[in-house]
């Protein structure tokens, strides 16, 4: 999704006004609890927000020129890679197998067989419409930030089509953009 | 109360910008291999492995001739005008190696009429991440005159700039975007004849 994205891909930027701030900040604390006591730290209530937004419904949230999370529409707010790195248990895990990792480096989705071959482990609690990270067959750190298409249920019984839409991947637009100056 | 979650660290290649781990996905993995056999040789056990079997000498000498700034690994650097091609190897899904699009410009001069010519700039979009449409214009204003930008025969497009203005226009392309090689622009002299810069 980010495949291509740089400075000129932003449509507008805005600093946001407290209450929309607070919108923000309890939205993402719904999403991951996992957060709560860091949030103070990433999102201080005092320094400014910036909302950059961007073709294709999409917003990122900015704090001190570093993009924390960003999300489609009105969807679910979904951390950057970077900062997923950073705090690892927040979201929950899909792993794909070692031979899906090169599709998903070139931003593909993530089929279901992927996920339920013998390299492939589901986390059965997911449900459809839910961010989760991706992990590799392997790999200690996560790969791809995805929203399930199908829950985890779903993809195990039918195991056909796209289970995972890939929203962030490693190296592209979004991962090599640390700073926005 | 919860204890607060402390970030963990993670180290981060310092070529190619992934976590260390997924190099061998990354742009480079070549370039990459030095900087891993000195920062994370836990992780790629192998690497170390290759490193001391070529000789500990012949691998330091290559080391240090390619760097981590990555030019090409040739081993004769002396020649004048090398084609130095970026070898970015894409794989599509499904293995299939992508052919090697050259980073290099060509001009081309087409005669249009008797007195009249154009000079066609090819590869421009390769060497400067710059939108044709953008370059054209600046090509057109620079040089008072018109420009567009074309489909050619291929997918690839091009720039038509009227009149001719091959040798202006090599100044004006390594003045405007100074990280354009002069050995990567080429003219095409009755089949192409290497003539770089």
């Amino acid at each position: 999704m980010f495949k291509k994205f740089s400075l000129e891909e932003i449509s507008s930027q805005n600093q946001v006004k407290a209450s929309v701030q607070r919108r923000i900040r309890q939205s993402i604390q719904e999403e991951y609890p996992g957060l709560e006591t860091v949030l103070e730290d990433l999102l201080p209530k005092k320094s400014p927000l910036i909302v950059v937004k961007c073709p294709n419904h999409l917003t990122l949230v900015v704090v001190n020129n570093v993009p924390l999370f960003f999300c489609i529409r009105d969807g679910p707010y979904m951390p950057t890679l970077r900062l997923l790195h950073q705090y690892p248990s927040i979201m929950k895990r899909f792993q794909v197998d070692r031979g899906a990792i090169k599709f998903v480096f070139s931003g593909a989705n993530i089929m279901c067989p992927g996920l339920t071959s013998p390299g492939g482990v589901l986390d059965e609690e997911v449900e459809a419409e839910r961010p989760v990270a991706i992990y590799a067959e392997g790999k200690q750190h996560a790969l791809a930030i995805g929203f399930t298409k199908m829950s985890a249920k779903d993809i195990k019984s039918i195991n056909k089509g796209i289970g995972v839409d890939n929203m962030h991947y490693l190296n592209d637009g979004l991962w090599k953009m640390e700073r926005l100056d | 109360m919860a204890e607060k979650l402390e970030p963990a660290k993670v180290l981060y290649c310092g070529v190619c910008s992934l976590p260390a781990e997924y190099c061998e996905f990354g742009p480079d993995f070549a370039r990459c291999k030095p900087w891993l056999i000195d920062n994370a040789p836990d992780l790629y056990p192998d690497l170390l492995k290759e490193a001391n079997e070529k000789g500990v000498d012949n691998v330091s000498d290559k080391l240090q001739s390619v760097g981590i700034s990555g030019a090409d690994g040739a081993p004769s650097s002396s020649q004048t005008g090398g084609t130095s091609k970026k070898e970015e190897v894409k794989r599509l899904p499904g293995g299939k190696v992508k052919k090697k699009e050259r980073q290099e410009v060509i001009i081309e001069k087409v005669v249009r009429n008797k007195r009249k010519c154009i000079t066609i700039v090819k590869g421009l979009e390769l060497l400067v991440r710059i939108k044709l449409s953008d370059a054209s214009k600046k090509l057109g204003k620079k040089f008072a005159t018109g420009a567009s930008v074309v489909k050619g025969p291929t997918e690839k497009e091009q720039i038509d700039v009227q009149g001719d203005i091959i040798y202006d226009i090599v100044e004006f392309i390594t003045d405007t975007w100074p990280d354009v090689p002069e050995r990567s622009i080429f003219f095409i002299e009755d089949g192409k004849k290497v003539q770089a810069g």
